[in-house]
């Protein structure tokens, strides 16, 4: 049963489906991204591909915002529901845990995905989502207001105190050192104050850290690394409004009013902010560099940031198309699609692709993005995509919100992360 | 009442008057100003707004609602809007009508244990039983379909609609259906042409609170249907809400669209129930 | 439709016919026992349940219930939406018993204003959220833009991102939204009042605060007693207003219960339905008390008045 399910899949996969079409196969799937042109443009037209080399098969695709998204799929899988194939990230181990996903081990062609995103998907013996997006957590800085500041943010980053002077020579200069917003993410808030762990620690401390592991938030390094944060948030880092901008602002903020010197952001920062400037893009002749962002002293890891998986495809365990479902995402899953998907969107993929296949007026950027991740080791995931549970409520509410916000100090983060777990 | 001193009447009166219309200005703008800075926004572009939040329409950017209307599926929400709210708040009125009639005029064993049952789940948050709801809308073949929307809605709706009318429908003098049934009244016609006719305020009332609650209703519209082509408006202005960029120019003029039709409705039946209500009035 | 008369014994019993009670009640019941019922009745189920999909579901008695008495989340989320729905029912129906009464006295315009101070109400909330946000942004948001132009820039804050005034913003939100509902209704009731009793006070030379107070609110106590319960509900309730602007934040300043039941329900990465379900049981019976209570205090002052 298995084994011809398989042989079935990899004939698929393979476009050996010649054989006269079979009967007519609807697949569904829903995803998040509704907004999000490119990406949508991709998907779609994977699927009209694989619709044209299978005839007969239908691939139906909702799209949605994320949120809505969630809240469908909640009820839907929960009654047995749902589409075929949809959108999932890899810190929702509920799928996996309940058995709501299919195990894509022996159904995907794994040879062409990144072999650490594998692992980010793998769960007990299977891997269980094809990793679509990823994306490192990367400072962003704006040149032309750098300049006028008279700082210089270097691609490796600016080591301890002579980060805080830059900030407070900025502030100083009536201009807002670092773009942030909270209002409408659990996690843009925390980026400074976790490459600086990850940094401080090591990824290895840092993960032992982060799921309640022996390194805990007493730890002195933590209160270290924790101080070198604030001191960096009471010199003006941070717009006084931090807490009621949303991601999406934050990034107008940072590139055209009233601009910032630096903005922390995933490396999805291009899917908004190379849209044209009226629908909220960066302006034209914009100068844009990739920085290291601050190094604490003392640092295990100076070379160390984070890699997160994001936006992957997983396949309902309850489908009937399992088969086709998986079919279809193998259709994407070739060094081609990878670079199509790098030169469309200018975020990382799971996907094996080569940046320097691409050409055109973008490969600039992802040459800047290369060079910004030389050398560097990852720990793999946001801390909320580490974390569940409490303490990942706990992180949200302190470090993401009122840490950065200068609600609450050092103190107060120790004891309330420490009571989480 | 002091200040109903024979000497200085007029400029007494005066004052209060002016302190009186003052505070009415100032309220006035509270409850319309976000209003008409919404307006003004759905003429505006984003980029307008941007650069400057408080400036005029102008010029107008009348082409947005055309461009939300026929570019970004609007017209396919509205019609869905129209028909679910309408179909369900008719429901609601006749079938909350006939239950609270029921409650207020017969009396029968279980009575009133049976009010309080239907009365108690208004007080359940839906965010958790929407999960079993789904189920079983799952199991009924309801699940992403119109109807089952309208059901849904009748079904959360109810409780309130009851409870307002059977409040009012108690106060109806007894010898009024006394008398109705003397003269030969069914009872269904006791229902229908006096329980009905003279509840028109309270009618009023919860057709206008149903139809408001249920235009704007979000949860059980995002959980319930999947496909586009039934979604209801408040999804549309969703839509603009991306995660990329807020269209604040295009929020406001999704939001306008969507609000026009009930500020009409509004204005037509606050006139109706002002009516109704003189007409009806009982003595 | 023919009913035995002798059920009860009683003279009124063709007054009560059961056929036609259950026909009139038929339609309603139906629909409650299928779409409201039955999931209310899972919910309670799930409460002492471990409800994982695709095994069946294991009884665990109340060990949820026991691990809320240490929730702090939750008791902050109560502490929360108790303060709100007490707040916010008394700000609504007095500001708008006072604005009904403008109506109702005639002020210039009645017409335009009865329509302005309503139109609110007519926003969802989704809507309402979005629309406050931007009011209570802290650079270019109405509400500090104004204290600015008055010389009062310093009071300017990010409204809903300080622990402090989060809530009460949130408050005045809801307030400004429902307060010309209730401002209808009461305008409503007012006007359906018997005209001769306002004649009688009118010859008794009485101002319009004697009057109203006298007068006008005792009549109109079952629509403000009506009124209050549901704003109470309401706001023991309310859960959009706040997932749209703060979802709770900062530093759970805004956390409701409902809010909370639907981060454990849908956010929190687990498929357990047990302890959201706990959580809205008992806040049920809560609730449930609140408007009984509600009820008994307006009844028990009826009786001491007449």
């Amino acid at each position: 049963m298995t084994l011809s399910r398989t042989v079935g899949a990899l004939a698929l996969a393979a476009g050996v489906c010649a054989a006269p079409a079979v009967q007519a196969q609807e697949l569904t799937l829903w995803s998040h991204w509704a907004d999000q042109t490119a990406k949508v443009e991709f998907v779609e037209s994977a699927a009209r591909a694989f619709e044209q080399a299978n005839p007969g098969v239908t691939i139906k695709i909702n799209w949605y915002q994320k949120e809505p998204l969630y809240a469908a799929l909640k009820t839907a899988l929960t009654a047995g529901q749902g589409p075929d194939i949809f959108y999932a990230e890899p810190n929702q181990t509920e799928y996996m845990e309940n058995g709501l996903v299919l195990d894509l081990k022996s159904k995907l062609d794994w040879n062409n995905i990144e072999p650490w995103a594998i692992k980010v998907w793998g769960y007990e013996d299977g891997v269980y989502g094809f990793p679509l997006e990823a994306w490192t957590v990367e400072t962003y800085v704006n040149l032309a207001l750098a300049e006028k500041a008279g700082v210089e943010i270097p691609v490796e980053g600016v080591e301890g105190a002579a980060f805080v002077d830059a900030v407070k020579k900025i502030a100083a200069a009536g201009i807002t050192p670092m773009a942030q917003g909270v209002a409408d993410r659990p996690y843009p808030g925390a980026f400074l104050t976790h490459e600086i762990l990850v940094k401080k620690l090591g990824v290895d401390d840092y993960a032992s850290l982060l799921k309640g592991g022996d390194v805990k938030w007493t730890d002195p390094r933590v209160r270290e690394a924790l101080d070198y944060a604030k001191q960096i948030i009471d010199a003006g880092a941070f717009p006084p409004s931090i807490s009621s901008i949303k991601l999406g602002e934050a990034h107008r903020y940072f590139h055209t009013s009233p601009g910032a010197v630096m903005l922390q952001m995933g490396s999805f920062y291009p899917s908004r902010a190379f849209a044209s400037p009226d629908e909220g893009g960066q302006p034209k002749d914009f100068r844009l560099s990739i920085s290291n962002g601050p190094v604490p002293e003392g640092a295990a890891c100076p070379k160390c940031k984070t890699i997160a998986v994001g936006g992957s495809f997983v396949v309902n365990a309850a489908s009937e198309h399992a088969d086709l479902a998986a079919a279809f995402l193998n259709s994407m899953a070739t060094p081609e699609m990878g670079n199509k998907w790098l030169e469309a969107n200018l975020v990382q993929t799971g996907i094996k692709a080569d940046p320097s296949q691409i050409t055109g007026d973008k490969a600039a950027y992802l040459q800047m993005l290369q060079a910004a991740n030389e050398g560097a080791s990852y720990t793999f995931g946001i801390p909320v995509q580490q974390m569940q549970g409490n303490p990942r409520e706990v992180f949200t509410q302190t470090v993401n919100q009122a840490f950065p916000s200068g609600i609450i100090g050092v103190d107060e983060v120790i004891d309330m992360m420490n009571g989480a777990y | 009442m002091s200040a109903r001193t024979i000497a200085v009447p007029v400029s007494g009166a005066g004052l209060r008057m002016a302190a009186l219309l003052l505070l009415i200005v100032v309220y006035t703008l509270y409850s319309t100003g976000p209003f008409v800075w919404v307006a003004a926004m759905s003429l505006r572009t984003t980029t307008e707004i941007a650069a400057n939040p408080y400036g005029m329409p102008w010029p107008a950017h009348f082409e947005k609602f055309a461009s939300a209307w026929f570019d970004s599926n609007y017209d396919t929400y509205f019609l869905n809007s129209v028909t679910i709210v309408l179909s369900a708040v008719a429901l609601l009125t006749i079938i909350g009508g006939m239950a609270a009639h029921c409650f207020a005029r017969y009396r029968f064993r279980f009575k009133s244990a049976l009010y309080f049952l239907i009365f108690s789940t208004i007080i359940f948050p839906p965010q958790v039983t929407v999960i079993g709801l789904f189920q079983i809308m799952v199991d009924y073949g309801l699940y992403n379909t119109r109807v089952g929307l309208v059901l849904v809605y009748v079904s959360i709706q109810l409780p309130i609609t009851i409870y307002i009318l059977e409040a009012f429908f108690a106060r109806i003098p007894k010898d009024l259906f006394e008398a109705a049934r003397i003269d030969g009244y069914s009872e269904w016609s006791i229902f229908w042409r006096i329980s009905l006719p003279v509840a028109m305020p309270a009618i009023a009332t919860t057709v206008i609170l149903n139809t408001i609650l249920l235009w704007n209703e979000f949860l059980y519209a995002v959980v319930l249907i999947t496909e586009d082509d039934k979604r209801t408006l408040p999804l549309g202005v969703l839509r603009f809400l991306g995660d990329q960029l807020e269209d604040v120019g295009m929020i406001a003029t999704g939001l306008m669209i969507a609000i026009v039709p009930v500020v009409l409705i509004y204005v037509f039946f606050s006139e109706r129930l002002i009516q109704g209500m003189t007409a009806g009035a009982v003595k | 439709m023919a009913s035995h008369p002798a059920n009860t014994g009683q003279d009124r019993d063709h007054a009560n016919p059961p056929g036609v009670i259950a026909a009139f009640l038929f339609p309603a019941l139906l629909v409650y026992a299928a779409l409201t019922a039955l999931p209310v009745l899972r919910t309670f189920y799930n409460s002492t349940h471990l409800v994982v999909p695709n095994r069946p579901s294991e009884w665990i008695g109340f060990t949820h219930y026991a691990k809320l008495w240490t929730d702090a989340i939750f008791w902050k989320a109560i502490w929360n939406t108790l303060t709100w729905a007490a707040v916010a029912p008394v700000l609504e129906v007095a500001v708008a018993t006072l604005l009904a009464l403008c109506l109702y006295a005639k002020v210039p315009f009645s017409r335009f204003l009865r329509v302005a101070w309503f139109t609110p109400v007519l926003m969802s909330y989704v809507v309402v959220g979005i629309l406050w946000m931007w009011i209570y942004n802290y650079e270019w948001g109405a509400l500090n833009t104004m204290l600015r132009a008055v010389g009062l820039g310093s009071l300017a804050q990010p409204w809903l991102g300080h622990p402090d005034t989060a809530l009460a913003s949130l408050i005045a939100v809801t307030t400004w939204m429902w307060t010309g509902f209730n401002m209808v209704v009461i305008l409503a009731a007012m006007s359906s009042l018997p005209s001769e009793v306002l004649e009688a006070a009118e010859l008794d030379n009485c101002g319009w605060l004697a009057k109203l107070w006298y007068v006008i609110l005792p009549l109109i106590r079952p629509t403000l007693l009506n009124l209050i319960v549901l704003s109470f509900i309401g706001k023991m309730k309310i859960f959009d207003l706040v997932w749209v602007t703060t979802q709770g934040n900062p530093l759970w300043a805004t956390e409701t219960v409902s809010t909370y039941v639907y981060k454990r329900a849908f956010q929190w990465s687990t498929f357990d339905l047990g302890y959201p379900s706990a959580i809205a049981v008992i806040w049920f019976f809560i609730v449930l008390a609140g408007v009984l209570g509600l009820t008994a205090l307006f009844r028990q002052q009826d009786k001491l008045e007449y």
